[in-house]
């Protein structure tokens, strides 16, 4: 499973090098957001720029979790489709960042299917316990000179499919009610 | 950075945003599978449970209750149970038979809370396989309380189990039967009623356990029935045919419950309502 998630993020950034579209590649340090107390990770920049793929890897403490710590590891991809100067150059915003997830919880009481459980009959439970897919919408405002590398705060709403099909199945539930902050900061290595 | 500041509304947006996340701290979710809840939301058995024993019933009391179970995702139903169930004439408390979640988020059940709490009557659950999915058991256990409890209300002492027996492998854990015939042994109160929501009868409840669970239900001659949810729709049966009766529970989403009107030594009577 990580190692999928690794090859992904990592294998189209050979081929995109060349044509100047792609990189450079940042680490990321992210806040919540339904993908551990803290998550560590990184990726590269494609589309020129305007496309995101990173893998995180977030830790739960036993505090957070009310047994093992458990690590989540994220594939998330953010798409950037508009940068704007602030005055000085140095600062810049990418006003709307639209984004999408799926992420893999460690720990013996997450099931992948409920096949792989082994208790259950087919289809008992139709979710997965331990993969989770994501939507988030952000912003984000960057700081950095020219050339050089650059420094990015960020935060986003995001939310799973198991709340959103709770907020689809019933109109008492309101946006808030499912929305989850997450954010933190992004540092390009040049 | 001086510049920005000045050039943007964000001196005045600042503070706003900041009020708006610290009085909204759901929005920190930092995995959907965190257990734990803020203070007015953990413990909920026990504080229903207080509630409750502030209007003691005196013995030879008429008892009345609301039974109802599975309110997973039916959050629209659930506003409109409270608002029927807040309605109903000299009911002392409501029942809900597992399954308060539908994917064992400690959210999910908090949501459960939300309209629950409106009741003008203290409820009580038991704990259903889907609040064991994934992390649900340390959020169950936080935000509603222990699986297996029992408490005495005028003349008639409640037993809540877990009888979820496929969440465990089938490992023979649930129901733990030293528990239930301990609390089944008890004299002290005039009549017994068993809560759980997988009924034995059930395929999802432990198969090595079927025959003890119902064989001492038959023998307790205080019991005077089981009540079960699971299976979202409402029943009254004696599927073992030994004289004991099982009821199981309509479903939120069925939106239909029952009042249960209980007096004598084992004198009882049934009222559904549809909602």
């Amino acid at each position: 499973m990580v190692a999928g998630m690794l090859a992904v993020v990592l294998l189209p950034t050979a081929s995109a090098r060349a044509q100047h579209a792609a990189g450079p590649y940042f680490l990321t340090l992210h806040v919540a957001g339904g993908t551990g107390l803290v998550a560590l990770g990184g990726g590269y920049r494609l589309a020129h720029e305007r496309l995101e793929p990173e893998l995180l890897v977030g830790y739960v403490p036993r505090r957070l979790s009310g047994g093992k710590a458990l690590a989540i590891f994220t594939l998330k991809t953010t798409w950037l489709p508009w940068k704007v100067g602030l005055g000085a150059a140095r600062w810049q915003t990418q006003p709307v960042t639209l984004g999408a997830m799926v992420n893999y919880t460690t720990g013996q009481q997450f099931f992948l299917t409920n096949n792989t459980a082994g208790r259950y009959r087919p289809g008992y439970y139709w979710w997965s316990s331990a993969v989770r897919l994501g939507l988030l919408a952000g912003t984000r405002l960057s700081y950095g000179r020219p050339g050089s590398a650059r420094t990015a705060a960020y935060a986003e709403l995001s939310t799973n499919d198991l709340h959103l099909v709770s907020a689809l199945t019933n109109h008492s539930l309101r946006l808030p009610d499912i929305l989850t902050l997450g954010g933190g900061l992004k540092q390009t290595l040049k | 950075m001086r510049s920005f500041f000045q050039n943007l509304p964000v001196r005045a947006l600042l503070p706003a945003a900041a009020a708006f996340l610290f009085s909204s701290c759901d929005l920190l979710e930092f995995s959907p599978n965190d257990h734990r809840a803020p203070e007015s939301e953990r413990d909920l058995t026990e504080k229903n449970l207080t509630r409750l024993l502030q209007n003691p019933l005196p013995a030879g009391d008429t008892l009345r209750f609301v039974f109802t179970g599975d309110s997973q995702r039916f959050y629209d139903d659930a506003e409109d149970l409270v608002k029927s169930v807040n309605q109903q004439p000299g009911i002392q408390f409501m029942l809900v038979s597992g399954d308060i979640s539908d994917f064992g988020f400690a959210r999910e059940m908090r949501w459960v809370n939300d309209d629950l709490r409106k009741l003008k009557v203290p409820y009580l659950t038991v704990v259903g396989n889907h609040d064991l999915v994934g992390n649900g058991r340390k959020a169950y256990e936080a935000i509603f309380g222990p699986r297996n409890y029992s408490f005495v209300y005028g003349d008639t002492k409640f037993i809540f189990t877990d009888t979820n027996g496929r969440e465990y492998n089938f490992d023979r854990t649930a129901p733990d039967m030293t528990w239930v015939n301990k609390e089944l042994a008890d004299r002290t109160a005039r009549r017994h009623v068993i809560i759980s929501h997988v009924p034995p009868q059930d395929e999802d409840f432990d198969p090595a356990l079927r025959d003890e669970y119902a064989g001492a239900l038959r023998e307790d001659t205080r019991l005077l029935f089981e009540l079960n949810g699971h299976r979202h729709a409402f029943g009254i049966s004696q599927p073992f045919e030994d004289g004991v009766t099982y009821i199981n529970s309509s479903s939120f989403e069925s939106r239909q419950y029952v009042i249960l009107t209980v007096w004598g030594d084992k004198e009882f009577r049934l009222k559904q309502v549809t909602f």
